[in-house]
């Protein structure tokens, strides 16, 4: 690296300027305040923690996505954060140990080896909110009424909400017995909408006509509120596990739908499914070819941790929140203040910023105006008191 | 596409199978822009050559991803030599004995004195679409996907 490209930052890794972080750190705050609220109390686990803690439950996807290290002190493997969902599951399960209901949030900054979408960050300010130990619809509902809540307050008019469920194919994926190395290559066809391909795999493995047709149908069952009534009809054969997967879904829909969102069904929507065991939620928005909030029920997480409890969450990238919202918060007003030895003046000062005023204070040099300081009022001496003047 | 500049679009089967992350639905095969997917090498050595024997091979290819999962797949390490076109010069100036490359009628590979040893992918064009845009426009969407479908199986 020569001289010149030291400022140079990796690919995927960004500075956030002055402009930016301001308006970041309202958004910060002003979402910390809804969830403080809503009632989920805010935990700050730690940037970087042994690789097992990290990666319990969440399968291969995660690991992959975690940039690792070896302890110094203990020669294991550390990772740092890829997601801090586990995190919150383990403080839940391990360090709380309450009975009733625990509602976490979080917010902080998390690495991913390679950007989630062609060209994107792998630093995000990922912030969230769960709640543990409900196993109901209930606390989908509330997960889901939160994310959207979340998002307006964030500015964003206009959501769709995507949902499906994971017990869905699941249920059926059992009931058919599929081999191990036919399940994954159902689910990759599936996942990709590719009718061709899962049409190809079921000729070449032996699968009754009934749940054929079901697995098959669930190419189908994906659009607007009508989708569930179909699923009905179409997988009335499935078992018990699969309609009780609708039952849930439909609570959720409902509640969502109170709130006037459009609503989008997808009974083959798998993203996540070695993870998740439930309801799945992401909201999507008109011009983004990526959701901006994804969620979902992940029961049993904290089993790793020594209890197992029910989960639901949500989580966004809060600096692509904020990219999202247009608008520029422009400079704050400022007032500058002379850089005079005189105990009155800084009397006058102190008591403008208690009063929650910026205020600036020239230093000896080259005389600059006001404007380049970054004020649009100046404090000066007049009749031999000190006043506030625009400029 | 993946960003969501378009809703619907059409690409080859052998850029989807290069960028395999691309989160795309991957609705219908269209059927057309038919094409093999091949490995091949010049035609002296494919004589003698046995595929099977391969443990360690130098190939030319503009699909690196794919063609190192497909030699993985059989076990074989590859060193790849990423090319951009003109694929069947790289034996000739002797960049690499074997390449990896859409073969179409196998006219070019003949005239330049190659022979097809491995068949990788037969390849068509697809109809792909924005998992976001098929979820907040499926009711526009759906109905053309249909129509398509009914032309491509008429």
């Amino acid at each position: 690296m020569s001289d010149q490209d030291r400022w140079l930052l990796p690919e995927g890794i960004e500075e956030i300027l002055p402009d930016e972080a301001r308006r970041l750190e309202q958004l910060r705050r002003r979402l910390l305040d809804q969830f403080d609220v809503w009632g989920y109390e805010l935990v700050m686990p730690p940037l970087i923690e042994y690789l097992e803690a990290l990666l319990t439950g969440t399968g291969r996807d995660l690991d992959l996505q975690t940039f690792k290290l070896t302890d110094q002190l203990t020669g294991r493997l550390m990772g740092v954060r890829a997601d801090m969902t586990p995190q919150a599951a383990r403080i839940d399960a391990h360090y709380l140990k309450r009975e009733a209901p625990v509602r976490l949030c979080y917010v902080g900054s998390v690495l991913r080896t390679r950007p989630d979408v062609f060209a994107g960050s792998r630093e995000l300010l990922q912030i969230g909110a769960e709640l543990f130990g409900h196993p109901g619809p209930e606390s989908d509902v509330e997960i889901a009424a939160l994310m959207l809540a979340t998002l307006e307050a964030a500015g964003l008019p206009e959501l769709h909400v995507d949902l499906g469920h994971v017990g869905v194919f699941r249920g059926l994926a059992t009931a058919a017995m599929l081999p191990e190395s036919l399940e994954g290559e159902l689910f990759d066809a599936l996942q990709r909408k590719a009718r061709a391909r899962v049409e190809s795999l079921f000729n070449a493995a032996t699968i009754k006509p009934p749940i054929r047709n079901m697995l098959l149908a669930l190419l189908d069952l994906n659009g607007g509120r009508d989708t569930l009534a179909r699923a009905r009809t179409l997988l009335k054969e499935a078992p018990r596990t699969v309609h009780e997967a609708l039952d849930n879904l439909d609570s959720v829909a409902n509640a969502i739908e109170r709130t006037g969102r459009p609503v989008y069904f997808d009974l083959a929507e798998l993203r996540g499914y070695r993870y998740y065991t439930g309801v799945v939620f992401s909201v999507l928005a008109p011009g983004q070819g990526q959701a901006v909030a994804r969620g979902g029920r992940y029961d049993g997480i904290g089993q790793a941790f020594g209890r197992a409890r029910a989960a639901t969450g949500f989580s966004a990238d809060l600096r692509r929140l904020l990219r999202l919202t247009a608008g520029n918060a422009g400079m704050a007003a400022a007032i500058v203040a002379p850089g005079d030895n005189d105990p009155e003046l800084d009397q006058v000062i102190a008591h403008l910023r208690a009063q929650g005023e910026r205020v600036i204070r020239r230093l000896p040099g080259s005389p600059v105006s006001v404007k380049t300081l970054g004020g649009d009022r100046e404090l000066i001496r007049q009749n031999g008191q000190w006043t506030v003047k625009p400029v | 596409m993946q960003f969501g500049a378009a809703d619907l679009g059409i690409a080859g089967l052998d850029v989807l199978m290069e960028y395999e992350d691309n989160d795309l639905y991957q609705l219908l095969d269209l059927g057309i822009a038919r094409c093999r997917l091949m490995v091949a090498e010049p035609v002296g050595l494919a004589a003698k050559d046995d595929p099977k024997s391969w443990t360690r091979v130098r190939v030319a290819t503009k699909y690196v991803n794919l063609t190192r999962r497909h030699f993985a797949a059989k076990g074989i390490q590859t060193d790849i030599i990423k090319l951009y076109g003109s694929m069947e010069l790289a034996p000739l100036v002797g960049l690499s004995d074997r390449i990896v490359d859409l073969v179409e009628t196998g006219n070019t590979l003949k005239a330049n004195g190659l022979a097809e040893v491995e068949h990788i992918a037969d390849i068509s064009a697809w109809l792909v679409a924005n998992q976001a845009s098929m979820k907040m426009k499926h009711a526009g969407l759906k109905p053309l996907i249909e129509r398509l479908r009914q032309a491509v199986a008429g």
